[in-house]
């Protein structure tokens, strides 16, 4: 084209909807709005920390979300509950409930099922395999305990919200989470640019670049990955062919590097910010690179070794990515592609960029037939997992995660922890764990008793009797004494089961956190329990 | 109604119910807040906010919808949870919170006041009328999934300002205009040209060639004579860029010919710029590539989207031809001697500002991005999703329920972290540090330390740079303490007019002269001590250091990308005050962007003078610098910890 640029420019094309979501998409991406946008949640039971953690989710553009909820609405829900209208008392409450969600977002469908879930897990428990995700509130243990058996046998995760008076619990149960997108902390992600191993394209280029036959503007403006690359030649030479290896050998590294500067007549090192940028990455670049140890245990997983045609499609990549890094892959895994910023002139900066962007696609490449070849021996369709797929995930080796979860059923059953362990954490006032007894304590008294301890206010002092009995109990099941102060038992039963608007919507903000974390498939979710105590602004995580 | 704060101990029932809240920002954090004090049983709230509302609030500012893009934020959140508890007294204001009307008594009329803000001039001056009005100050911040709550109460706990916030990132003026190297050069100058163009004409954010460049004099120090460009002979064109454009109708092939051809070939001439650098090339419309130098475009490679694709120069071009001529159409329907405003998320403004920015790079050789990266960096976008600031709104409650219960001793700073931390906690509670004996703000005699160059800065670059921007007045007086009390700045309106184009020198400020620099609204008085010097790096104009006995030689604003100096030795004797973010004349600040390394929902406050949602710091891996409130007890007293950084509103590039 000469005549004008591109005289059709294309509108840019801003739908108002990447308007509404810019500053969503800029944590995780477009990729993960769409599996947002094609997720279903179910909320069993609209109570004000259901519907907090629907709130923040149908804010954000879920796909679809179904409250089941036999309830009619009370002046107590509606006093808490921002979503229903203070006129809906008598009514159901997931359908007002409903409504008012769907006001926020004309993006999101949702529906609500008009009966208890006990009803439903009786007559059409199948119906639940549909949703991405379950969140239950205000469920009594007999009941959580067969919702999860139903989605434990389905591998459909549950999210377990609970808000009591000042403190509130989040649980989750997930048979098998497959994450490629972990988002590891950057600081602890070693880059793996293959300078100690230089691939034949970064070598041909690297040699191509002549330090000595450049003006000073193309030497102070050459990438510093060539730097570091000529250096090691150069110390190899002097060091039997050995890259420096420990805290020692790096600082004469550097000597080695200075050599390259330019000076003036006088001898005096020039200022090249390309040397800065390459001597401050010794350190990190020149560490030999190597599969990290959270993939090699999911290459030696039972799961990636014995595939069949129903294994999901992270495993069979696992698995196609196991073969490469014994085979093409020489021990490593393909290279990821992106490189950093760094002091350059564009047009090498280009070419290198497109170097590793290149080896990048040809390792991808290399794993893409093995993924053909396995899904072909598992009798499967070759293009089920997309080229798109494989790439996305080449890029995401380092990150992948794999988290395996408990059923709350065996939670409620018997304890996973060691008993030791457990009195140890309940001897410690400061533990969370202790708030963790006390709500189980507390569902055990309204398994027991119908109601919430504490619930009417003529009642309070036997009610703080037959708690402290409940909490006794289930101590004595988990083999602890009970070393819990009557003070927490006072406190709950002051509680009266109600939920406080502040702590739902703070359990609630959490709750949605972690089913976006499950939706998109990034981010590693909570394992398994998250405790809040509001009495003290903390928290913790236990895994139960 | 049922009293939904039945399960709250009854002297808190009442102190709830009789209290008087000031929310300021009803922003991302202000609506989630302001609901959950609704439904918590208080009685008697205003809220302050400037902002109107737009369609990127509407993923989590859950009491806007749709039909209310462009009113205000404060008027509709308020009818909003009215319309949800009609009997809760609540008053909107549509207005800064930095407007001389809400002085002192109207501070003192609340019994607390909750941030829920995204900028940091908004922090500091709220942080000063609280303390002045001796009102407790719940301070919070998101970013992200980051986010952070704490509490502030005169004598008691740090101030806002207590601790050095990260240094800005500063450009020098003739990086911007002669001798850019990364994108953020070609983006600042991009903005400095639209406003140039369309916007509000500022003689500081000149785009032509700077012939008054350090460089040029072959005295790279710059000496002092050069520190200042001079308007009337540093610039190539005496008409201004405006008028320029004006004559030539806005003809896009025109503008393009003139900053990407002419003026670079002007800088061509100016050899010296180019002895160690790569030169520019100036552009040709007709011969702009039309293709991407990397073949597959961006690392999102695969995305559809037009603002997600990189656009190769030819297509900036066309890109630029549109936008122009839409800009122009939207200048001429506005009152003779209006002009427009930049904004982010407008779509023409953004689309110049993208393609101005990509040619430039273009010519320079630096590497394009696309225009989804280029609004993120322009626009100093901080992304906020609604689950963070549901978790921090509500922690902004619980503050608030214990400084109404008297238990400020129990009131925490707050940090909430992506992930849960290595003890396993995803809420990290801190203990509230004592303030800060040197803070220029909340210490009993207040007094900080300016460097700058009497000879050559005027008087009124101190008051609008020194005074405003970097101490953060909004009206101040200003006082030479040599035994004579001469007035150097009065707040009156035009008594001290005549000695604004003068130096400090000529004024009689030399080294070691003392200012008592008074501001009536914020009801705050410092002393600032001026040490001469006529060394400063990077073409800045001056610095703000702590005490005399801290200064060194100036640090370059950018500290690593962490949090900088935040994590100074809170306990030490000596914690230096004073951002360092000494912007000059010839300087240009933008938040540094690469990490989250400070929070702010709102990204969306308009405005430096804005009330929007909120900020304050966390890194990635906070924890490691703070100190635990819980099972910490044993250990002595952590000596690090992390600041409150107000990272300011997307928009603080105010370009």
């Amino acid at each position: 084209m000469s005549a004008s640029p591109a005289s059709n420019p294309k509108s840019p094309d801003i739908s108002e909807k990447n308007k509404k979501y810019d500053r969503q998409l800029r944590l995780w991406g477009d990729h993960g709005q769409a599996a947002l946008e094609s997720a279903s949640v179910c909320l069993i039971n609209a109570t004000a920390t259901g519907t907090e953690t629907l709130k923040s989710l149908v804010l954000a553009g879920l796909g679809s979300f179904t409250i089941v909820d036999g309830k009619i609405a009370t002046a107590e829900d509606i006093g808490n509950n921002f979503f229903l209208p203070s006129d809906c008392a008598g009514e159901s409450r997931g359908r007002s409930a409903c409504r008012l969600l769907l006001e926020l977002n004309p993006d999101v469908r949702g529906q609500h099922v008009e009966q208890p879930l006990e009803r439903l897990l009786d007559t059409e428990p199948d119906r639940l395999q549909a949703f991405s995700v379950v969140v239950a509130t205000e469920l009594t243990d007999s009941c959580l305990s067969r919702l999860s058996e139903v989605l434990w046998s389905h591998n459909v995760p549950l999210l377990v919200a609970r808000s009591y008076g000042l403190v509130g619990s989040i649980r989750l149960q997930v048979r098998e989470h497959l994450v490629v997108e972990s988002h590891p902390d950057p600081d602890s992600v070693v880059a793996d640019l293959r300078l100690l191993q230089p691939f034949p394209a970064l070598a041909a280029f690297c040699d191509s670049q002549q330090l000595e036959a450049m003006d000073r503007a193309a030497h102070g403006h050459t990438p510093f990955l060539v730097l570091l690359y000529k250096a090691l030649q150069r110390w190899r030479d002097e060091h039997d062919g050995a890259p420096p290896s420990g805290y020692r050998e790096k600082k004469q590294f550097k000597e080695t590097l200075q050599q390259f500067r330019l000076r003036t007549a006088d001898g005096v090192p020039e200022l090249e910010e390309n040397f800065d940028e390459a001597e401050r990455a010794v350190n990190t670049l020149l560490t030999p690179p190597s599969v990290p140890e959270a993939v090699r245990t999911l290459f030696a997983s039972q799961q990636c070794n014995s595939l069949t045609a129903k294994s999901d499609d992270f495993w069979v990549l696992v698995k196609a990515l196991h073969e490469y890094v014994e085979n093409e892959g020489e021990g490593l895994l393909p290279v990821r592609g992106p490189i950093p910023d760094m002091f350059s002139d564009s047009d090498r900066y280009i070419q290198l960029q497109n170097i590793y962007r290149e080896e990048a696609r040809r390792g991808a490449d290399q794993v893409q037939r093995r993924v053909h070849l396995l899904l072909e021996s598992l009798g499967r369709p070759s293009d089920v997992i997309t080229e798109e797929q494989v790439r996305h995930f080449c890029r995401n080796t380092h990150a992948l995660r794999v988290f395996e979860g408990t059923a709350v059923q065996q939670e409620l059953r018997h304890l996973r922890l060691p008993a030791n362990e457990m009195a140890a954490h309940l001897q410690n006032p400061e533990s969370e764990m202790v708030i963790y007894a006390m709500l189980r304590a507390a569902e055990r008294f309204r398994s027991e008793y119908s109601t919430a301890p504490g619930a009417e206010d003529d009642q309070v002092e036997t009610d703080v009797i037959k708690l402290k009995a409940c909490l006794s109990r289930l101590l004595s099941d988990w083999g602890c004494q009970n070393t819990i102060k009557d003070d927490y038992v006072q406190e709950f039963c002051r509680y009266g089961g109600s939920e406080l608007h502040t702590v739902a919507a703070l359990i609630g903000g959490c709750a949605a956190h972690e089913v976006i974390k499950l939706v998109t498939g990034q981010y590693a979710p909570i394992d398994n329990t998250f405790i809040y105590n509001g009495i003290s602004s903390s928290s913790a995580v236990f895994r139960l | 109604m049922e009293g939904p704060a039945d399960i709250l101990p009854s002297t808190l029932k009442k102190s709830v119910v009789d209290a008087k809240l000031l929310l300021v920002g009803a922003g991302g954090i202000g609506c989630e807040v302001l609901k959950n004090l609704v439904l918590s049983g208080f009685k008697n709230i205003e809220v302050i906010d400037l902002d109107t509302i737009d369609v990127s609030n509407l993923n989590r500012q859950f009491l806007f919808q749709r039909q209310h893009v462009g009113k205000s934020k404060a008027k509709v959140a308020c009818e909003a949870a009215l319309g949800f508890n009609p009997s809760v007294t609540l008053k909107a204001h549509h207005d800064s919170v930095m407007s001389q009307e809400y002085g002192v008594n109207f501070f003192k009329g609340f019994t607390l006041v909750l941030n829920a803000l995204d900028n940091r001039a908004a922090r500091n001056h709220v942080n000063r009328m609280c303390l002045a009005a001796q009102v407790p100050l719940v301070e919070s911040g998101t970013a992200g999934y980051l986010g952070q709550v704490t509490v502030i109460k005169r004598g008691v706990t740090e101030c806002y300002e207590c601790q050095p916030k990260p240094a800005q990132k500063t450009f020098p003026g003739c990086t911007i205009r002669n001798t850019p190297s990364e994108p953020i050069h070609c983006i600042v100058w991009a903005k400095h040209l639209f406003n140039q163009l369309f916007g509000e004409a500022d003689p500081d954010e000149d785009v032509s060639p700077d012939t008054a460049d350090p460089e040029l004099t072959g005295d790279a120090a710059g000496s002092a004579a050069l520190s200042e460009p001079a308007r009337e002979d540093g610039n190539v064109e005496r008409v201004s860029t405006r008028g320029w454009a004006a004559q030539n109708d806005y003809e896009p092939r025109k503008l393009f010919r003139k900053l990407f051809n002419d003026d670079i070939r002007y800088l061509l001439t100016m050899d010296k710029l180019w002895q160690k650098r790569r030169p520019p090339t100036p552009l040709d419309w007709d011969t702009l590539p039309d293709a991407v130098a990397d073949s597959s475009s961006s690392s999102t490679a695969d995305s559809s989207l037009s603002d997600q694709r990189l656009w190769p120069p030819a297509e900036c071009a066309a890109v630029l031809e549109r936008a122009v001529g839409r800009l122009k159409d939207q200048l001429a329907a506005r009152p003779a001697g209006d002009h427009l405003v930049w904004d982010k998320d407008d779509e023409n403004g953004m689309d110049f500002v993208a393609a101005c920015a990509n040619l430039r790079a273009h010519c320079f050789g630096i590497r394009l991005n696309t225009r989804f990266t280029i609004k993120s960096m322009a626009g100093n976008i901080i992304p906020a999703i609604a689950t963070t600031n549901a978790i921090i709104a509500a922690m902004v409650v619980f503050e608030a329920f214990k400084l109404l219960e008297g238990r400020l001793d129990d009131c925490k700073t707050v940090y909430l972290n992506r992930q849960p931390n290595a003890r396993k906690r995803l809420l990290v509670p801190c203990v509230l540090e004592k303030p800060n004996p040197k803070c220029y703000v909340c210490a009993e005699k207040p007094e900080v330390t300016v460097r700058l160059d009497v000879s050559q800065m005027k008087l009124q670059a101190l008051e609008e740079r020194v005074l405003k921007a970097a101490l953060n007045m909004v009206a101040p007086d200003a006082e030479l303490l040599d035994g004579r009390g001469t007035i150097l700045i009065s707040s009156e309106e035009g008594e001290t007019a005549a000695n604004a184009p003068r130096t400090l020198a000529e004024l009689g400020v030399r080294d070691g002269a003392r200012l008592r620099c008074d501001d009536f609204l914020q009801n705050y008085e410092l002393i600032v001590n001026i040490v001469n010097s006529t060394e400063l790096p990077d073409g800045q104009e001056f610095e703000v250091v702590g005490d005399a006995s801290q200064l060194q030689p100036a640090a370059p604003a950018r500290a690593d990308g962490e949090a900088g100096p935040s994590s100074a030795d809170a306990g030490g004797s000596a914690a230096a005050n004073g951002s360092g973010n000494g912007a000059g004349k010839a300087t240009t600040t933008v938040e540094d962007d690469d990490d989250l390394v400070c929070l702010s929902e709102g990204e969306d406050g308009t405005g430096t003078d804005g009330e929007v949602p909120t900020a304050t710091t966390t890194t990635v891996g906070t924890p490691a610098s703070k100190r635990p409130a819980q099972s910490d007890q044993g250990t002595p007293p952590a000596k690090k910890r992390r600041a409150l950084s107000g990272s300011e509103s997307p928009e603080v590039i105010e370009l």
